[in-house]
């Protein structure tokens, strides 16, 4: 009895379970894999070369043609744009159809026609599928190519670059595929007013001589057509195409990567984001054994969604609209690019998660699930892409243009699912080549140099077209109403007042600064208002170097060798040697030049002459750099730290930078109107 | 010049949903909680969309009367991606890219649309996906922050960095007096910052209820079993408030305005002329569909042949039918090549809208527009994911989910006496804005 209980409360149980509610917390399991079959092209060749392949297709009643041209990539330097000029005029009539007649036969099928310059697209009704497979056949082989077509396409390709000057991404993608390729790789070339002025009608009929042949051609044919048909159609419109002497050519190679680490900075102002595209140079191709894995590795850093980059730069951190990265795979050159477009003020930041993601995929082994998820997601895109039957027919035709073997669409799925933890780390390194990478950074140079000089990557700047320039100055507008003794006031009034420092008599200043790990260099420096001073540098019990102005005379010692000031450098060093120039604007001699940012601040430039500079901060008037022109390039000094000694703020830090050395001196000690004797000048 | 064609190729993109091509078969039913199924199989290949339409976009403002919030419907679009109670955050796009699918979601002014495609074998997982997100998302802190970062980098991309990605904008505030199409689709980046979490619960509480949206199920997909597995993961979610809402009625425009707008990203200034149409549903809407493929659709169509081709007093000319569904836009577009002036290329654009008015188009253009549109019509609808989005866009927005099969028969019905009618009643420079889209030099 017993036990028959206990089934009647297993059964009860059962059906309530039955009924109970969805429990939602648990993720639905996939059903079975879907079976997918790959069928191929139905395919022949007619005898000038042009291999056709067809899909039949009959779920809509339509039809698309498109003719590949498999040319090696060329350059044209002078007259970069040349291809595109010649696109640009193609399928505007035949030698027998005139332009006007051409275009409202296109138009009035309802069909598409587009030429690239070594392709063509059509697409219409598949009713009216001959007609437009000769219309393109035509307009392919016997292009009607005029002077005053060429004219017009050639001033709306200026126009068109005019308009492309202010995009930042097109600049970006535009400079950094030159930096890496080099700019007279054809995949660096580009086109500017200058090459497209070069280009004559003559250029525009050779190129499309050497072009557009039948022997290296394709045309992929799918829609609702009957094979039997449209062969025939086909061996009648194009069998006529004849073939011209081709020249044969080798394709230069591309640059090599650069030896270090760079950031290649291009300024645009108008720019409201960065586009930042780190960036090295990849020998790829897709019959290469690590294809399939290299492809994984690019999914798991930055190839979709949930990759390092984008989880890191969009999703942690809000930097982006969206991070990606990209392996190319060409025989003839290709790249690694990750990147995204990130505003301004977190320029440097993304960079530096870009290189740490980096180093992440290249030292730490990719998770389990990470790897798993990267696979599925491959399975998947190949299962969706079956829908479209282009998709067979790319297939195919891929297999042709990468000189892959027959099999490598049917063991495709196979490959990326062999691929191991360990190929990971291993493509990350050898394909991201972090140490050799050029971080091509395209934004607003007065709102992120700044701080991409703090990431300490070296930095080289260069203009819209890829040329070495120079880093961009900025400069503020000033308001119309300011001089230069106003300034001085300003910085008089805000380190004591006129009146306190006319009472200065004599100035004591005692600093130090770490030269090496425990060593110091000591610095004393006295001034009088009798135009006197000295300063003396230390370090180590031994004079490094001293110099003495005294009224009309004044001398420098230097590693022990003493020298007499010249009259010229008497009257450059006797403007300073005075407690407080600014009182009676360094004798006159200085002049307002302009507003300039000094470490985010906008600051006045006074030059006192022509080798010396001062900055005052715009809001708190202080003074807080100058620059000095020395034979041993520019000494900087910064002023920092001010604090009050008596009545009087004086700076108590000051840095001193000259080429590579830095030394920060720190203030010991000021002593006003004391310790100070006519003695100290001698 | 890529960056222009996408311009308009994004406005020509509304021209029409024009529907599909051969007869596509669907079946419907409702949930009691009003949620309206639309189902179409096709199983040729191993694919399946799962898709849901929400009746709301742009126009439907956050926040309060006193402090109306724009860009809340496409801020919900990402935010909705931000976790479930049973899908934690990040976790969303892992999931579905881990089960071999692709996602994603678009907003406009009337509508949010969000969809995943996947391999059929993971319908279930789909429908789990978007039962989860109408019945409990994590609407948090935490999530509002980040989705406000991305949104702000979204804008700058599209927009603000983008050369002529500011038009739609000059174009919708000079239009529109009072009606919220004046707003920014992706809104003002204050709003949203001056947003508070309840604001944003209480929007989800108001418009993303399953009454007030449709779901999609379409390609390699069993009825039965389809049907059986929605109620199972969606019956259960509550039904809410019907959203009410009255918008202010624009009084018609009778006299031309004229404004300016500067762009910093460009160096060839536009000249747009907009005017502001009926909603999609009418007739008229359609007919001005007509009206623009015959303007600028083609090499051989007469803007295009006039002044890009013959004159060369342009380097691209345009007319758009920018649908909506309470009013329409339309706009002529043109770009002028070398020193033209942008009031002499209005005028010539006026001088074909005046032949319209005037005279009817020929039969043999008459003609190709019906070509065109069937071309349109065959391709419009080829794969299932487009279906998808079709079946539930014709349901929610236009009230006739069958206009998927039979909307060429409303261009079939056109007459060219119509064309010309429409072109007289819509088309006069007194109903219209006329913008100058110039560059704006750069600052600094």
């Amino acid at each position: 009895m017993k036990s028959n209980i206990s089934i009647y409360i297993l059964a009860c149980l059962m059906s309530f379970g039955a009924f109970a509610q969805l429990d939602r917390s648990v993720m639905p399991k996939p059903g079975p894999a879907p079976k997918i079959s790959l069928d191929k092209p139905q395919e022949f060749k007619l005898t000038n070369g042009l291999t056709v392949m067809i899909v039949e297709d009959n779920k809509l009643p339509r039809v698309s043609y498109s003719l590949n041209i498999d040319n090696k990539p060329a350059s044209y330097g002078k007259k970069a744009g040349v291809e595109s000029i010649t696109a640009g005029m193609m399928g505007n009539g035949t030698s027998t159809i005139p332009k006007e007649e051409f275009n409202e036969r296109v138009d009035f099928l309802g069909a598409r026609l587009n030429f690239g310059s070594s392709s063509a697209f059509a697409s219409g009704l598949s009713k009216y599928s001959e007609e437009i497979l000769n219309l393109l056949a035509d307009a392919a082989i016997n292009p009607l190519l005029t002077e005053e077509e060429f004219e017009k396409v050639k001033a709306q390709s200026l126009d068109g670059l005019k308009g492309q000057a202010k995009d930042v991404s097109a600049v970006a993608s535009r400079v950094s595929a030159a930096l890496s390729y080099g700019k007279n790789h054809p995949y660096g070339e580009f086109a500017t007013e200058e090459t497209v002025n070069n280009i004559t009608f003559n250029d525009v009929i050779s190129y499309n001589e050497s072009a557009y042949n039948p022997d290296n051609a394709y045309l992929v044919v799918v829609g609702d057509i009957d094979y039997e048909t449209i062969k025939k159609q086909i061996e009648e419109s194009f069998g006529e195409w004849k073939k011209s002497i081709a020249v044969d050519y080798s394709v230069r190679k591309a640059k090599p990567n650069e030896r270090y680490q760079q950031i290649n900075f291009i300024d645009m102002p108008n720019a409201v984001q960065s586009e930042i595209t780190v960036t090295n140079n990849v020998d790829l191709e897709m019959k290469d054994p690590d294809y399939h894995a290299v492809l994984i590795t690019n999914k798991i850093f930055g190839g979709g969604f949930n990759s390092y980059l984008n989880m890191n730069l969009r999703e942690k951190h809000g930097y982006t609209y969206g991070a990606r990265s990209y392996v190319g795979s060409d025989e003839y050159a290709s790249r690694f690019t990750a990147g995204a477009a990130v505003r301004n003020e977190v320029t440097d930041s993304a960079v530096v998660q870009t290189l740490e993601e980096l180093k992440r995929i290249k030292t730490e082994p990719v998770e389990q699930d990470l790897l798993k998820n990267a696979k599925a997601k491959y399975v998947g895109d190949f299962v969706l892409a079956l829908e479209s039957p282009q998709t067979i027919a790319q297939y195919a035709l891929n297999i042709k243009l990468n000189d892959l073997p027959e099999d490598f669409y049917s063991t495709y799925l196979e490959k990326i699912n062999a691929v191991t933890t360990d190929d990971v780390q291993k493509m990350a390194n050898k394909y991201f080549k972090t140490d050799e990478a050029r971080i091509v950074v395209v934004g607003k140079g007065s709102e992120v140099i700044e701080n991409l000089e703090k990431t300490n990557i070296p930095i080289r700047y260069f203009d819209k077209y890829a040329n070495n320039t120079e880093k961009p100055k900025y400069e503020v507008e000033m308001p119309a109403d300011i001089n230069v003794e106003k300034v001085m006031q300003a910085y008089i009034s805000a380190i004591g007042g006129k009146e306190n420092l006319e009472k200065v008599n004599s100035v004591f200043i005692t600093a130090e600064a770490e030269f090496q790990p425990g060593m110091m260099l000591n610095l004393e420096m006295k001034t009088t208002d009798k135009i006197q001073s000295t300063t003396k540098l230390t370090g180590m019990g031994q004079t490094i170097m001293k110099s003495v102005v005294d009224g009309d005379s004044g001398y420098m010692v230097m590693q022990g060798q003493k020298k007499e000031l010249s009259a010229e450098e008497l009257d450059e060093t006797k403007i300073e040697a005075v407690p407080f120039p600014e009182l009676d604007n360094y004798g006159g001699t200085a002049s307002l030049e302009t507003i300039e940012k000094v470490d985010g601040k906008d600051a006045y430039k006074i030059n006192i002459n022509e080798k010396k500079t001062v900055y005052y901060d715009v809001e708190s008037g202080l003074k807080i750099k100058q620059v000095e022109k020395t034979p041993m390039g520019e000494s900087v000094l910064m002023y920092s730290d001010y604090q009050k000694v008596g009545n009087i703020m004086f700076p108590f830090g000051m840095s001193q930078a000259v080429g590579p050395q830095k030394f920060d001196f720190k203030v010991k000690e000021i002593k006003v109107n004391e310790g100070v004797s006519d003695a100290d000048f001698d | 010049m890529k960056k222009i064609k996408l311009v308009l190729s994004f406005l020509s993109l509304t021209i029409g949903f024009l529907s599909n091509a051969q007869k596509v078969d669907f079946k419907e039913f409702d949930l009691e909680n009003g949620l309206h199924v639309i189902m179409h199989q096709d199983n040729k290949a191993p694919v399946v969309t799962v898709g849901v339409m929400y009746d709301v976009g742009g126009k439907d403002l956050g926040g309060s009367t006193d402090a109306p919030r724009t860009g809340f419907a496409h801020f919900f679009e990402h935010l909705l991606f931000e976790g479930t109670k049973n899908i934690d955050r990040g976790e969303w796009f892992t999931i579905v890219s881990s089960n071999g699918g692709s996602n994603n979601a678009n907003t406009s002014q009337d509508r949010t649309y969000y969809y995943e495609v996947f391999p059929s074998n993971n319908l279930e997982l789909g429908l789990w996906m978007e039962s989860e997100r109408m019945l409990h998302p994590v609407i948090d802190t935490v999530g509002v922050n980040t989705q406000n970062e991305v949104v702000k980098e979204e804008k700058r991309l599209r927009y603000d960095n983008s050369p002529y990605g500011q038009l739609l904008f000059a174009i919708a505030e000079n239009l529109f007096d009072k009606h919220p199409y004046k707003h920014k689709n992706i809104g003002e980046m204050e709003d949203i910052d001056a947003s508070t979490l309840e604001e944003f619960q209480d929007y989800f509480k108001k418009f993303y209820a399953p009454n007030n949206a449709v779901l999609v199920v379409t390609g390699d997909i069993d009825y039965g079993k389809t049907e059986a597995l929605v109620k199972k993961y969606f019956k259960d979610i509550p039904k809410g408030n019907q959203p009410s809402r009255i918008f202010p009625e624009e009084k018609p425009i009778t006299e031309t305005k004229e404004a300016t707008f500067y762009d910093p990203n460009i160096q060839i200034p536009a000249i747009v002329a907009a005017y502001r149409t009926p909603g999609w549903k009418e007739r008229d809407a359609y007919i001005l569909n007509m009206v623009s493929a015959y303007l600028s659709d083609g090499k051989s169509s007469k803007l295009y042949k006039k002044i890009v081709d013959d004159k060369k007093m342009a380097l691209q000319v345009a007319a758009v039918n920018l649908g909506q569904r309470d009013y329409g836009i339309y706009a002529l577009f043109g770009l002028p090549l070398g020193d033209t002036n942008l009031d002499a290329l209005l005028a010539e654009m006026d001088e074909e809208i005046v032949k319209m008015q005037n005279e009817l188009i020929s039969e043999k253009d008459y003609q190709k527009l019906q070509n065109k549109f069937e071309n349109q019509f065959v391709n419009s609808n080829s794969g299932v994911e487009g279906i998808a989005s079709s079946l539930a866009t014709y349901y929610l927005l236009y009230d006739d989910v069958n206009l998927i099969n039979t909307e060429l028969d409303i261009y079939r019905s056109i007459t060219r006496q119509e064309i010309q009618d429409v072109v007289k009643k819509y088309l006069n420079p007194n109903q219209r804005v006329e913008i100058k889209y110039i560059p704006k030099e750069d600052a600094e």
